[in-house]
């Protein structure tokens, strides 16, 4: 929330630094900008930045940072995309020949199924049941409850990943995992399984860790967007006579939808990029079930040498989490703004 | 019944179940990290026995150097991006000069670009710069891609601290740097400290980059020291060690979430409109 906010004053901030004489604001006395015949103004900018190279002093470490280790190597992704490129003697320009070996690629293609799937089934889960959680959590009369509640729903997100991974694995373990055990308890013996070795069920468990996903981000986002709705219009809708459920879907969800969008595109971008807990689970496996395009980009680099080939996976994932954004954005409508009622 | 208690009483219920699913599994590796082996063979769902403390002394020799790592490494980039990025969005928001929304936006552009496109040149480069296998490997890339969200937000928040105060310094013949360090920084201590945990958390939680960049398994992060570490019990019976390592590796995170709680809910809940 408190970003949306902040967002906000710098945007109208910046809109209105343009209006203003440069003269005004702050430390301006001055380096007015000379407003004299067009052949001076060149010069005047030129003027203007020596006067103010504190400022572009001040800039340098972290331009330089981000030109080393961010600009640079975005730049060399896109441009090696169209290379046969083995990271140091082999680079022979190929045009789109990475791109049509993919379509080709039996491996990626079986991946790009699985990442629909998979990030079809979190945004399905992130849209239900840390709604319900935050919901439910707003709608407690006891504030002071509400808060542990809240606090209890984050303290899972201080657990390093990488341990909630190691907890999940011993669920799904083969001999003496939590779930199989439990399965043998409820006399359910016969269906326990190593669940991640199984080719039909792999896909499945990996969608299931988290269960039931009410502890994390999402919840806390909802819960966020709950609060920030003025209690007048809850008071108003209650006075008019609609009941706990209608308010909800009537009034709640309509101003909450600029965290539901968030939410829609954080799981988006989360299920296209985050490949670690594939390869901590399953490392692609049974065979090649599990494999998810960031695996395969990650293998064909690190295994296979092809440098080149992998930078085109990326370029397309990257084409695709910019399409997605951008569509999520324009079609997905934002919260309804209350101010105007 | 209270008639607050009465209009909470199914919301309870419901937040009670969803909360102890929730919390068993780690309940029962904090319960099972106590047990010795033929307890936890024998006795597999209930409470330990006799509490087997020699699991968390074996676990910790193990770890320990991977704890040791990912303090070094996640609190020097963190200081790195507040340092580098306080700096810069100070200059942001309180300096005018010719290019600075141009300036500002190619800082902000980098949010759209996604880990997984600079991951292989990120780590060719690292290669060729001979930073392969030391701390400089994980910690510049860490500032250089940390202090993007932290200038954004740290921006927004200097500029909105008001004129007036710097303005009146600036009359007492205050410099540039006196009223970045004694007036701007002490005004934005909360959202300082949120930005430090948020890079601390992510930094902790990484995998990938480690993995690639750090072979030598002395440097090892906690993130990619854990994953060795439980593989290595994951096919045996002897869980006791590896809860006790996996609770061990939690602790300093535990330990800083307890000390920061505020700041942490509300650094979660903003930091998650980075995208």
């Amino acid at each position: 929330m408190e970003l949306v906010v902040a967002g906000g004053p710098s945007a109208r901030e910046g809109r209105s630094f343009r209006k203003v004489p440069t003269g005004v604001g702050g430390q301006m006395a001055q380096s007015t900008v000379a407003s004299g015949a067009p052949k001076e103004r060149g010069v005047g900018l030129l003027r203007n930045i020596l006067r103010r190279k504190e400022a572009y002093l001040l800039l340098f470490p972290s331009f330089a940072l981000v030109f080393i280790f961010n600009y640079y190597p975005a730049a060399s992704a896109l441009f090696h995309s169209v290379f046969e490129w083995n990271g140091a003697n082999v680079q022979r320009f190929i045009g789109l020949g990475n791109f049509a070996a993919m379509l080709k690629d039996p491996t990626l293609m079986g991946s790009v199924v699985n990442l629909i799937r998979l990030a079809l089934f979190s945004l399905a889960v992130n849209l239900t049941f840390p709604l319900l959680a935050g919901a439910l959590i707003f709608h407690l009369r006891d504030l002071r409850l509400a808060y542990i509640y809240r606090v209890l729903f984050v303290i899972p997100l201080v657990v390093p990943t990488m341990v909630v991974l190691g907890i999940w694995k011993s669920i799904y373990a083969p001999h003496i995992g939590l779930l199989n055990a439990l399965l043998k308890v409820a006399g359910l013996g016969h269906i326990a399984r190593p669940w991640l070795g199984d080719f039909r069920l792999a896909l499945y468990a990996i969608m299931f860790i988290g269960f039931p996903w009410v502890a994390g981000m999402s919840t806390l986002i909802y819960l966020a967007g709950f609060q920030a709705i003025p209690s007048e219009l809850l008071d108003a809708a209650s006075i008019d006579g609609a009941g706990t459920w209608k308010r909800f879907w009537q009034v709640e969800i309509p101003l909450v939808m600029s965290q539901i969008k968030l939410i829609v595109i954080l799981t988006v971008i989360g299920a296209m990029q985050n490949f670690s807990t594939i390869m901590v689970m399953t490392n692609g496996g049974p065979g090649t079930v599990t494999m998810v395009p960031g695996l395969w980009l990650y293998r064909n680099a690190m295994y296979y040498n092809k440098m080149g080939y992998a930078c085109a996976i990326g370029t397309a994932l990257f084409a695709v989490t910019l399409t997605l954004t951008y569509l999520n954005m324009r079609y997905l409508r934002s919260s309804v703004e209350y101010t105007g009622i | 019944m209270s008639k607050t208690l009465k209009h909470d009483l199914p919301i309870h219920v419901f937040l009670i179940f969803a909360a102890i699913l929730t919390f068993y599994p780690f309940f029962f590796m904090a319960m099972t990290s106590f047990k010795a082996t033929p307890d936890f063979q024998h006795n597999f769902w209930g409470l330990p026995q006799w509490i087997q403390l020699s699991n968390y002394s074996d676990a910790w020799m193990r770890i320990r150097g991977y704890v040791v790592n990912s303090l070094v490494v996640s609190t020097t980039s963190a200081a790195g991006v507040l340092c580098i990025g306080s700096i810069s969005a100070f200059v942001f928001a309180r300096f005018h000069f010719p290019g600075r929304e141009v300036l500002f936006l190619m800082l902000l552009a980098l949010l759209m670009i996604p880990g997984i496109l600079t991951l292989v040149p990120a780590f060719l480069l690292v290669k060729n710069l001979g930073l392969m296998n030391t701390y400089g490997a994980l910690i510049l890339p860490y500032i250089a891609g940390g202090q993007i969200f932290a200038i954004f937000i740290m921006r927004s928040f200097f500029a909105s601290l008001p004129e007036e105060l710097f303005e009146s310094a600036r009359i007492d013949g205050a410099h540039t740097f006196h009223l970045y360090s004694k007036i701007c920084l002490p005004l934005s201590k909360p959202i300082l400290v949120t930005i430090a945990i948020m890079n601390i958390l992510s930094t902790w939680n990484d995998y990938i980059w480690p993995l690639v960049t750090i072979a030598d398994g002395r440097l090892w992060t906690v993130s990619v020291g854990i994953v060795s570490f439980g593989s290595q019990y994951m096919g045996t019976e002897s869980w006791g060690p590896m809860y006790a390592g996996y609770v061990l590796a939690s602790l300093p995170l535990i330990v800083l979430f307890i000390f920061t709680m505020r700041y942490f809910i509300a650094g979660l809940t903003s930091g998650a409109i980075k995208a």
